[in-house]
Formats: C-alpha cells, sequence, structure tokens
C-alpha cells in the first residue's frame, strides 16, 4: 500500500503542491484528475523520487519508500522519454535489466509485452522510426517489462487513438487484477470512469474530493428528470427546487412520488429517473466550489 | 546482506549503463567506419617505408684474399646475402649486372653509385676487422687467441639522470604520444558530452533515475565510451606494431618504445578520468545538443592548450614552461608524456606530476558528478556553474 502524506512543494513564489494526501491499496485503479497546473505532475514526480518534497513523505508498506523499493515500481513520465536511435526491443530489455530482471528475464518479458501491445513486429525497428502512438505504446511497456508492484502514469493516455486506448486499458486492469495499484493522470473523464475504481481530483494543489467513484456520485445532489407529455408549465406545482433542461424538468430536494403524482395527473409520464451524475459533472462541480 | 545486494545492484547498474554505450557507440556504423579506415591507414603508413625500400637483404659481392675473412664477419647478419667471386673482374662485372650493389675486393668498394652510410660503415668495419685478424696471424697468434682478443661486448648504456630507467626515445615518438592523447581525449570527450545532452533533451533521464544512481548513470557512459576510445586505440597500435612486425620494420624502434605505449595508456586512463567527468558534469547543465560546444568549450580549450604546449615542449622540453607545463594539471596529462618521451625527467617530478593529476581527476571525478546530480533533471534554459553549485544538494 502507497501512502502521500501531506506533500508540500513550492517553485518559487509558485505553490505546486499544498498539502496532497493520497493513498493506493492494491489491485485499486486510481485515476488523478485536475485542471492544467493543478498539481499532478508535480506530486507523481515526488512520489518516483524524481523530485524533492519541500515537505510531506511517501510512504510504502509502512515505511519510508526508498530507491531500491521505487526500482520495483513501473513509472510512465509526462514528457516521454526513450533512447530514438536504440531498437524498440532492445530498449524495453535494456529497462528490464535497470530495474534488476536478467538478460533472460527481460528478453521473454519483452517479448510477452511487445506482442500484448501489438508491437512485436516492430522490436527490430529504432524507436524514432515508430509513429507517436506506437512509441507511447513502447513507452508503456517500459514501465511494464519488470513486473512492477506499483504504476504510477503520468498522462498514458494522451494522444492515442480509441484502439490504442482499448490495448493499454486492458494493460492496466490486468495488472490491477494481478494486485498491483495503479495511479493515472488523464483529462479524459470517460475513460477514468470506465477504467477506475476510484479518483482523486487535484485543484491548486489540494485534493478537493477522493474515494471511490460510487462514494463521489452518491454524494452528489440527487437530481430527478422528469419528462410528460402537456402543455400546462408544471414548474410552480412541483415540490423542491425546479429547473428546466429544454422539455424535461429538473427536480432536486422534493418528494419523487409527490413528482410523480402531480406529473402523472398532468398528462403521460415518458421519463422519470434519476440523472446518473458523471465524474465530468462531480468534477466540474467540485472545482466550482 | 542488504548491503551486499545493493552493492552487486550498484555495480551491475554501472556495469548495464556502460556496455549499453559500447553497444551502441562502439558498434555505430560510424564508429566502425571510422576505425576501419584509420587502421587501414595506419597499416599502409606502417607497411610504406618497407614497400619503397622494396627488398630487405642487401647483396654484396667479395672477391680476393681477404674474401673467406670478411664472409665470416658478415655471416651473423642476415640483412646481407655475401656471394663469393673467384676474381676481382668477376666480381666487377656483377656490380655492373645489378648482380649485387656492391663488391669488396683487394681493399677497394666497388659500387655503381654511391653506397649509403649504413652499408659502408658495416663493410668498413667488416674489412677492418678482417685486416686486423690476417695482420695478426702474419705477427704469428693463434686464430683462437684473436678471436678471444677481438671478443668484445658492445657499450652498455648508463644514464646518469635521475630519471634513471626510461631513457629519452626520440622527437617522432613524442610527437606520436602528444597527438595520439589529444585525439584519443578529445573525441569521447564530446561524446559524452553529446550522450548526457540527448539523455536529457529526450527526457529519457527520468526515468532512468527511478532505476539508477546519477553517479550510476554518468559513471557508466564515461567507462562505456572510454572502453570504446581504448579499444580503438588498441585496435590500432595492434595494426601499426603487427605490420611493422610483419614488415620487419620493428627492431628499427626505439628501445623502450612499448615501455612508453603503456605507460602513455595510463596517463591516459588518468587524463580520460579527469576530462571525461567534467565533459559529463558540464554537459547536463544544457538541455540542448547546439548548446553542447559552448558549454564544453573550457574544456576543449584546456586540451588544445595541453596538446599545443606539448609541441612547443619537444622542442624545448627542460624550459621552465616546459616543466610547468607537465606538472600542472590539466596540461600535464599531455605534457608530461610527451615530455618524458624526448628527455629523461626526474623521476620525482614524474610522481608529482601523477600525484597532483591523480588528485585533479578525484575532485573532476566529485565535481563532474555533484554538477550532473543537481542539473540533469532541470530542463530549459541553460543553467549557470555558480547557481549549481550554491543551490544547496
Ligand atoms: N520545474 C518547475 N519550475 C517551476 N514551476 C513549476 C515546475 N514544475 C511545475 N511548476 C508549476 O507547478 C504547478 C503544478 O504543475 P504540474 O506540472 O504539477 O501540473 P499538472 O497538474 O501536471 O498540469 P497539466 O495537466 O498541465 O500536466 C504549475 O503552476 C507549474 O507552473
Ligand atoms: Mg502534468
Amino acid at each position: 500500500m502507497l501512502e502521500i502524506k501531506d506533500l508540500r512543494k513550492r517553485f518559487g513564489e509558485t505553490v505546486a503542491l499544498d498539502g496532497v494526501s493520497l493513498s493506493a491499496r492494491p489491485g485499486e485503479v486510481i485515476g488523478f484528475v485536475g485542471a492544467n497546473g493543478a498539481g499532478k505532475t508535480t506530486a507523481m514526480r515526488i512520489a518516483m523520487g524524481v523530485l524533492a518534497a519541500d515537505a510531506g513523505e511517501v510512504v510504502y508498506n509502512g515505511s519510508p519508500l526508498g530507491a531500491s523499493q521505487r526500482r520495483r515500481f513501473g513509472y510512465m513520465p509526462e514528457e516521454r522519454g526513450l533512447y530514438p536511435k536504440m531498437k524498440t526491443g532492445e530498449q524495453v530489455a535494456y529497462f528490464g535489466e535497470l530495474h534488476g530482471m536478467s538478460r533472460a528475464e527481460a528478453k521473454r518479458a519483452t517479448a510477452e509485452l511487445l506482442a500484448q501491445l501489438d508491437l512485436t513486429d516492430r522490436a527490430g525497428d529504432h524507436v524514432q522510426e515508430l509513429s507517436l502512438g506506437n512509441q507511447q505504446r513502447v513507452q508503456l511497456a517500459v514501465s511494464l517489462v519488470h513486473r512492477p508492484e506499483l504504476l504510477i502514469l503520468d498522462e498514458p493516455f494522451s494522444g492515442l487513438d480509441p484502439i490504442a486506448v482499448d490495448v493499454m486499458g486492458t494493460a492496466l486492469k490486468e495488472r490491477a487484477a494481478g494486485g498491483v495499484p495503479v495511479i493515472f493522470s488523464s483529462h479524459q473523464l470517460e475513460l477514468i470512469e470506465r477504467l477506475c475504481d476510484s479518483v482523486a481530483i487535484i485543484s491548486a494543489g489540494r485534493i478537493i474530493a477522493a474515494g471511490s467513484v460510487e462514494e463521489l456520485k452518491a454524494r452528489e445532489t440527487r437530481r430527478l428528470r422528469l419528462r410528460v407529455a402537456t402543455a400546462e408549465d408544471l414548474s410552480g406545482r412541483l415540490p423542491g427546487t425546479v429547473t428546466r433542461d429544454g422539455e424535461d424538468y429538473l427536480v432536486e430536494g422534493g418528494d419523487d412520488q409527490e413528482v410523480l403524482r402531480i406529473a402523472a395527473d398532468a398528462g403521460p409520464v415518458s421519463h422519470f429517473a434519476y440523472d446518473q451524475p458523471t465524474i465530468a459533472e462531480i468534477f466540474r462541480e467540485a472545482v466550482a466550489q | 546482506m542488504s548491503t551486499q545486494n545493493s552493492e552487486t545492484s550498484n555495480l551491475r547498474g554501472l556495469w548495464l549503463v556502460a556496455s549499453r554505450e559500447i553497444r551502441v557507440r562502439g558498434l555505430s556504423r560510424a564508429n566502425l567506419v571510422s576505425l576501419a579506415v584509420t587502421v587501414l591507414i595506419v597499416g599502409v603508413l606502417a607497411a610504406l617505408p618497407t614497400l619503397l625500400s622494396g627488398e630487405d637483404t642487401t647483396r654484396i659481392g667479395l672477391a680476393g684474399e681477404e674474401a673467406a675473412a670478411i664472409e665470416r664477419q658478415l655471416a651473423p647478419n642476415e640483412d646481407y646475402e655475401v656471394t663469393v667471386y673467384g676474381s676481382v673482374g668477376e666480381a666487377e662485372r656483377a656490380v655492373e649486372d645489378g648482380e649485387v650493389e656492391a663488391a669488396v675486393a683487394e681493399g677497394a668498394l666497388y659500387t655503381e653509385n654511391r653506397v649509403d652510410t649504413e652499408l659502408r660503415t658495416v663493410l668498413d668495419s667488416a674489412w677492418r676487422a678482417a685486416s686486423v685478424q690476417s695482420g695478426l696471424e702474419a705477427a704469428g697468434l693463434e686464430p683462437s687467441e684473436i678471436e678471444q682478443a677481438l671478443a668484445t661486448e658492445p657499450l652498455e648504456t648508463v644514464s646518469l639522470s635521475e630519471g634513471g630507467v626510461s631513457g629519452p626515445l626520440d622527437y617522432f615518438t613524442g610527437l606520436i604520444i602528444s597527438i595520439v592523447m589529444f585525439f584519443m581525449l578529445m573525441m569521447p570527450v564530446q561524446y559524452i558530452a553529446m550522450g548526457v545532452v540527448e539523455e536529457k533533451s529526450s527526457r529519457i533521464v527520468e526515468i532512468l533515475l527511478t532505476s539508477l544512481k546519477p553517479w550510476q548513470l554518468l559513471g557508466g557512459k564515461v567507462i562505456g565510451l572510454g572502453v570504446v576510445a581504448l579499444v580503438n586505440l588498441v585496435a590500432i597500435i595492434a595494426v601499426g606494431l603487427g605490420v611493422s612486425a610483419a614488415t620487419g620494420l620493428l627492431p628499427d624502434l626505439p628501445e623502450g618504445t612499448a615501455a612508453a605505449a603503456l605507460s602513455t595508456m595510463g596517463w591516459w586512463i588518468l587524463a580520460f578520468a579527469l576530462y571525461g567527468t567534467l565533459a559529463g558534469g558540464v554537459g547536463s547543465l544544457v538541455s540542448r545538443q547546439e548548446e553542447a560546444g559552448s558549454v564544453l568549450a573550457p574544456i576543449t580549450t584546456a586540451l588544445t592548450i595541453a596538446y599545443v604546449g606539448s609541441i612547443f615542449l619537444l622542442n624545448a622540453p627542460d624550459s621552465v614552461l616546459g616543466r610547468v607545463l607537465s606538472l600542472v594539471p590539466p596540461f600535464s596529462a599531455i605534457a608530461m608524456p610527451t615530455r618524458m618521451s624526448i628527455t629523461a625527467v626526474p623521476a620525482w617530478e614524474v610522481a608529482l606530476s601523477i600525484g597532483l593529476l591523480a588528485l585533479s581527476a578525484v575532485g573532476a571525478l566529485l565535481l563532474g558528478a555533484l554538477l550532473y546530480k543537481r542539473s540533469v533533471l532541470h530542463t530549459g534554459s541553460r543553467l549557470k556553474l555558480r547557481e549549481v553549485l550554491r543551490r544547496a544538494a
């Protein structure tokens, strides 16, 4: 289990992190969401030991995280980096070895991974000859090759086509199913909704909301959506706060059974249900507060 | 147990980085092509003197009374092929026909054109020895007594300078040493800086540093590129010496050449540790290849001064400037081995020079690693040296 505790970091006058805490349990996929400049990259860099925090600590399985444990993590930095003139397969295997695998082990893991990421026939090509999306798959392979205990990925999905997104999503889900905590940042909120068990929302260096997807959705104020065929305007008669969304009525806080009775009296009801808030709505709301 | 583990993984990381450099740079097409071209040129240059001089045995004709005695004198020397003719006339004809290059008969040297000095000396002394021998025989001495009296050992060299053991070779060797040192430092130093900047500009350091420590990354690069440079150097020397040996030129090399080659290698290792780690350190200050040249300028300038100084020193090895250059690092790295090749340097000066160079190499190692550690993750603008040094760890 990884625990990030009260991280603080300033760059000159800019406060990048203002007390960020976050924890990841085995097998948990955590989406790290926040506006540009909110502090996601800074927090992930500190967790990976690439940047030093001004205050706060990162604890792994109960003790402060050190270099030897970080070597067993997988990391995909925001700014991608590969040796442009090294062959894809060699490069992935090299990183496997750097993370402590034997040469043979690294080769075997590389072959498996390249097959999973549809890169087998590019293994002999120089990285610079690959398309950007394929380079990104290689980058993922580099972070996965040593069978990491934990994954920290900074915007792994940016720049990928839908098929590549699926391939990468599957690869991550598979690792998580094997007990690996996965923390990744993204601006694609539908993706977060689809892949993540939990979400952490960061704004201006602070975590403003965190929890499982269900918890966050449940925490939202529930909104009843009503569609009824009638010429009459029911706004005044319905209980609670009523707003219009096109033809629909949105009701907050009123007794739902009363709403249904009034609507049924007025005309045929074609839609009567609570809206499911999306992560996008939760995010907008949280940031707006 | 855990310390042992981390130690082995420390060394393994260093070795992995070094071996990647060796694979990528050493086996790169550019390096292999340039090595092949250099080896070819060196091979041809080494073979050239023999190719130009043609055959390596000289044919001599002999005639007259002393012929047998002279032949005995020349016999141990394989460079001369001796033919004994029945009469002076036959010997003369053999010279005219080009069968032999020169003939000795009745106290005269017959030749078509000028005889070179070396041949002249050899024939002269053979003639003299033969004459002395027959003179002594005529005076009634036994041949065995004569042989005993004439058997003398060649002069032994006793060096009176403090340096003692290794005597000076010559100007040409000194020139070669300074040129080789200069190029074998200049090239890898630039590769190191370029490699550091490449890793920085491609942002790959960020992942590398999650599994390696900065000193492993810098040290591995310096060692790897050092090995590539050393292998290139050894290949060139081996081809040069091999071709010289095969063509029979080798015995003519000044005495102590092998020792000089070995000690030069030692100097090179110290110099490379000094210049290489500094180059890696300053390379990490910039993020773009275009800036690498300017940030490397102090190092390449120091190297150039050391080289030019060494060329000057060849003509004035014991001048004040020459002595200073050969003692003060970083110039001593090239200047001292060059100076040692041309003059007998007192042992204490050599020891002092090695001590200072080793000390500054250690200093460079620490400074280079510090610079590297502090600046390698900084992207964007070029860092100022002073800023980096002032920054807290
Ligand atoms: N090396 C740096 N020097 C100065 N300021 C920095 C540095 N790195 C980050 N910052 C600042 O810290 C804040 C947080 O940046 P960070 O990169 O962590 O944001 P982010 O959430 O990853 O944004 P994005 O979604 O755009 O990637 C920003 O205000 C940024 O300008
Ligand atoms: Mg970011």
